[in-house]
């Protein structure tokens, strides 16, 4: 028992070496954020000193050249209701491509998964001639086309979870009068509660951070850049120049993700799991 | 060939137009001339009605904050409303080609030569009718298709060689044993490279980090080697068969490249392992600090000198030097004088859209918050006839520019770059200087890479 | 029930169906059929056969980046589910602070792609400034770099993974092995090791295809640097579309090509996968 514990304590210090080790790259872009643009390339893993402090005046230079504040706006508006949409729209879909057989259905369902494993390269170019042919270039198209791209794996994970409920409970609410809409809300809809939690997690994990996307659907001349996209458009046009401009944007785009984890930590990790597990 | 005496001739006029200009306070016919133009300009603006919209999508991210500002004023005037976007360094076709796909795509953008033409015909629309055409000085420069129509049109003219520090080079010419007593001796690649590598030695003394700049080799922030520098060997290779364009590029001034980009990495602030990390704003901060003396690049730079924080250089310190490689006869050869920037008008935008476009750019060259904006912000030396000769640009690089095309004993260099095949090709280079800096490259290998490339390229473009 | 419902078609399928149509099936017919164009928009596409499909092979782009790719995914592949699996026992042993290691391995999981791109370039060029160098001097620092990113976002997943499938080993089988006289060593490759099996391949695929598509890291921490000789298949893909005036029909071929490949993989996942089903 005692050697047991022993090596636990070497592991447990091992563990704290990696933490550090993990947390380095975090650490040493916060750091830098705080430097004059001009000093950080001197000695990067310095501590900002009288000379080299720089305050907030990266953050300020970051947030004004990239407009950050509307580029959370609008990530968070993109994410926020792409989840929503493909939580509602595609459970519903689901909900009738398990409970409806017949040959359109299972065409669907399988054309449905089948887009799970095409490279987002292979559509990249006509989807975006499509979107801005049909005006879907704004955040609103983005929402559409997010729940027709996030429509394959959360049908596909809704699915699995339908097939194993009981036809009872739906039976018996038909019965009762419930079309088979009041049926879906009332009944269906609250058991594939820890699904629809899996999939919202997947979906707004990814529809998050995505770059391709809506750099090519919405563009540059928009308002709507999104972060990942301001974080590139700063990068290239001017933080090669500015470094320390970047540092703090880079922080700055960490910080609600950061706090996002931290606070639902728990569904994160468990959704995470199912999802692999599921999908 | 032709085109080349043209620029010349061109940027040597508009010289002697200066300097007579600033003798002769009472010259009024040019402001005269211009005046119904301006009003031409007007009256397109009220055509454009308010349904026409501006979209710039910007090459220059140095100068991004100015063209934003007369954005602004002209919207604020106008009530047209003009969005200016500027691409990342190097990746202008991308981003154009990205950009012109969407539904909101750029109504102004530019193209940088006859290549850049034949990539972006479909979307250029004719400018012929134009004021901004009318009021160029010297049509030649324009891009012309095959059908006589005008399709590009060049808005700016620039020259670019190496910028020095004429405070440390004269701090350099007091110390013993200097190779060299004053700058005019410097007029051929011996004397440089004995004055560079002497003052490397004594850089303690002399109180910088390296003579010149870093050699910046970011991708992206390579142009000043694989295109301007390049420029140099390709023109000499032009010169010699007496041609514009080739489908194959021997290189035979390849042992010139190498002689002045090894003397720039060699005796550099920065290790030349180092460089892959360096940006053109680096390069332009450590002149403008006084770390370093000298640095390539062109008038344009003006504005990234001066608004550096904590600059040190003075303005009446910083001159031009003409890029010197070893070639026979060096000595006659001016700064790299031309232009690579011409303005197109999307053909496919709404005729609404092209109207406003043009009404804005013939605003910027006309009006007088325009004119103020481009001589003294953008520090351009416009093309048009619309600028009086005192409303040229007083900062001291575009002065030098204008005081070398003056100089009848030297022989401008023109921009032959805008022949080179491709970005791609550039690209290409680029890495591979970046390898051969890097040291795990030979330089024949490099030599070998870029005929390659250029064959490859053109036969692509040929398609 | 069956029948009421199918009358719902409209409500339940159709929003799905049409934001499916634009953001999936109408562009990938139409890359299909690109694939054999001359375009430069979708309106002016020209047929032109297989021409586009013997460009690719023309120049060695394609087939570099592939190689890269292969080697990338390989390397990657291996480190990272090696490292997740020995944290992940580590994490089962019950030792103090496992909460605290767990929420610290798993985030660099939720931060983007371009955000870790060059969060890690700053990072690994400083550490290369002491020694007079940088990422994109050299090809094989792009390599290293780039599976360090990718170790560094996906252990703490694939740890997730594993700690869940170690979880569900029964106990009883391992104090069994214990009465028995077993190793560490042999529990290990004996008991646990086969028990998580599912786990193993799960974590595998999902390697496998984040590896293999990677994009966003790719861009952001090299763009392909130097001479394109960092740039995956993705990158390699969006630099012939975008990059070069006049590629775009060989771009979407090598599209064509990169989803074959995928799918090859993804098939294989299946037919692994339900291998594996049938035997249990």
């Amino acid at each position: 028992m005692k050697k047991k514990k022993l090596s636990n304590a070497i592991l447990f210090c091992v563990l704290c070496v990696l933490v550090v080790i993990f947390l380095t790259p975090i650490f040493f872009v916060v750091l830098n954020s705080f430097k004059g643009k001009l000093f950080i390339s001197n000695d990067p893993f310095a501590f900002p000193t009288k000379e080299t402090f720089a305050g907030l005046s990266n953050y300020i230079n970051g947030i004004e050249k990239t407009n950050f504040f509307a580029s959370f706006g609008w990530s968070a508006f993109i994410t926020v209701f792409s989840v929503l949409a493909i939580l509602l729209f595609t459970s519903m879909t689901a909900y009738y491509l398990t409970r409806v057989k017949t040959k359109i259905t299972s065409v669907l369902y399988y054309l449905f998964v089948f887009s799970m494993i095409v490279p987002f390269q292979m559509v990249m170019f006509t989807m975006s001639k499509l979107a801005n042919m049909t005006h879907l270039n704004n955040p609103v198209g983005m929402v559409i086309l997010y729940l027709g791209f996030g429509a394959g794996l959360s049908i596909f994970m809704f699915c699995g979870f339908i097939k194993s409920v009981p036809l009872d409970i739906e039976e018996a609410a038909m019965i009762d009068g419930c079309n088979p809409l009041q049926t879906f809300f009332k009944v269906v809809l609250p058991i594939l509660k820890p699904t629809a939690i899996t999939v919202a997690i997947l979906n707004a994990m990814w529809i998050w951070n995505d770059y391709l996307l809506p750099y090519l659907v919405i563009g540059l001349s928009t308002p709507y850049k999104t972060i990942p996209v301001s974080v590139q458009y700063l990068v290239g046009s001017y933080g090669a120049k500015d470094m320390g401009a970047m540092m703090a944007l880079l922080v700055l785009s960490i910080i609600p993700i950061i706090i996002f984890y931290l606070t639902c930590q728990k569904y994160i990790i468990e959704g995470v799991v199912a999802g692999a597990v599921k999908g | 060939m032709k085109k080349k005496f043209a620029s010349v001739l061109l940027c040597a006029a508009m010289a002697v137009s200066l300097l007579t200009g600033c003798g002769s306070t009472g010259e009024t016919q040019k402001p005269a001339e211009s005046k119904p133009a301006a009003e031409a300009s007007k009256d397109n603006n009220g055509g454009a009605d308010a349904t026409g919209s501006v979209y710039y999508l910007n090459f220059k991210p140095e100068v991004t904050a100015v063209w934003e500002s007369l954005a602004a004023k002209y919207t604020e005037e106008t009530g047209v409303p003009v969005k200016v976007v500027t691409a990342a360094q190097g990746t202008y076709e991308q981003t154009l080609m990205s950009e012109i796909a969407n539904a909101e795509a750029p109504t102004l953008f530019q193209i940088n030569g006859p290549i850049g033409y034949q990539n972006w015909k479909d979307y250029c629309a004719d400018l012929k009718d134009t004021d901004l055409y009318s009021w160029l000085l010297d049509k030649s420069l324009a891009i012309t298709g095959e059908d006589g129509g005008v399709y590009g049109i060049p808005y700016v003219v620039e020259g670019y060689g190496i910028i020095y520090n004429d405070a440390i080079m004269q701090k350099y010419f007091a110390l013993d044993g200097a190779k060299a007593a004053s700058m005019d001796e410097i007029n051929n690649f011996e004397t440089l490279k004995a004055v560079v590598e002497d003052m490397q030695a004594k850089k303690d003394q002399l109180g910088i980090e390296g003579v010149f700049a870093s050699t910046s080799l970011k991708t992206g922030d390579d142009w000043r080697w694989q295109t301007h520098l390049a420029n140099i060997p390709v023109y000499y290779e032009y010169k010699d068969k007496n041609i514009t364009d080739t489908d194959a590029l021997e290189f035979k001034y390849a042992e010139n490249y190498k002689n002045i980009f090894d003397l720039y990495i060699n005796n550099s602030c920065t290790a030349p392992g180092l460089l892959g990390s360096k940006a053109v704003d680096d390069s332009m901060a450590e002149f403008a600090l006084g770390k370093v003396a000298m640095v390539q690049n062109g008038n344009w730079a003006w504005g990234q000198i001066s608004g550096v924080d904590g600059n040190t250089v003075k303005a009446e310190d910083v001159k031009f030097l003409p890029i010197y490689t070893g070639v026979k006869g060096e000595e006659s050869q001016g700064l790299c004088t031309g232009t690579e920037n011409f303005f197109s008008i999307n053909s496919q935008a709404s005729p609404e859209d092209q109207a406003a476009s043009i009404a804005f750019v013939e605003w910027v060259f006309s009006s007088d918050t325009g004119k103020a904006a481009v001589t003294n912000d953008l520090g351009f030396i416009a093309p048009f006839n619309t600028f009086a000769d005192d409303e040229k640009p007083s900062d001291p690089l575009a002065q030098e520019v204008l005081r070398y095309m003056s100089d009848s004993s030297k022989t401008s260099v023109a921009w032959n770059f805008t022949s080179f095949p491709s970005q791609q090709f550039k690209d290409d280079f680029g890495a591979a200087l970046l390898e051969y800096a890097a040291g795990s490259m030979s330089w024949d290998d490099v030599k070998a890479l870029v005929v390659e490339r250029w064959a490859a390229e053109k036969a692509a473009i040929a398609q | 029930m069956q029948k009421t419902l199918k009358r719902y078609f409209p409500i339940f399928v159709v929003p799905t169906l049409i934001a499916f149509s634009f953001a999936f099936i109408i562009p990938f017919v139409m890359g299909v059929y690109l694939s054999f164009c001359k375009f430069k928009t979708i309106t002016n596409a020209q047929f032109i056969g297989f021409d586009n499909y013997i460009k690719i092979f023309a120049d060695k782009d394609f087939l570099n980046s592939f190689l890269f790719t292969l080697k990338f995914s390989v390397v990657s592949i291996v480190t990272i589910n090696v490292f997740a699996f020995m944290l992940a026992l580590a994490l089962t042993k019950k030792i103090k602070g496992t909460n605290l290691f767990r929420t610290v391995f798993f985030m660099p999981n939720l931060i983007g792609g371009i955000i870790l791109g060059y969060i890690w370039q700053q990072m690994i060029n400083a550490v290369l400034l002491r020694y007079e160098t940088t990422l994109i001097a050299n090809a094989t620092y792009g390599f290293w770099g780039l599976v360090i990113l990718m170790n560094w976002q996906m252990i703490g997943y694939m740890m997730i993974i594993y700690i869940a499938g170690l979880q569900n080993v029964p106990t009883d089988l391992i104090e069994a092995a214990q009465i028995d006289g077993a190793t560490g060593w042999q529990i290990l490759t004996r008991v646990k090791i086969p028990m998580v099996m599912p786990s193993i391949t799960i974590c595998l695929f999902l390697t496998v295809s984040n590896s293999f598509k990677l994009f966003d890291q790719n861009l952001a921490l090299t763009a392909g640097a130097p001479s394109k000789k960092t740039a995956m298949m993705a990158l390699d893909i969006y630099n012939t579309f975008y990059g070069r005036t006049g590629f775009e029909g060989v771009g979407q071929a090598k599209a064509v090509l990169f989803f074959i490949i995928a799918a090859a993989i993804a098939l294989t996942q299946l037919a692994v996968t339900r291998r594996k089903e049938v035997e249990q």
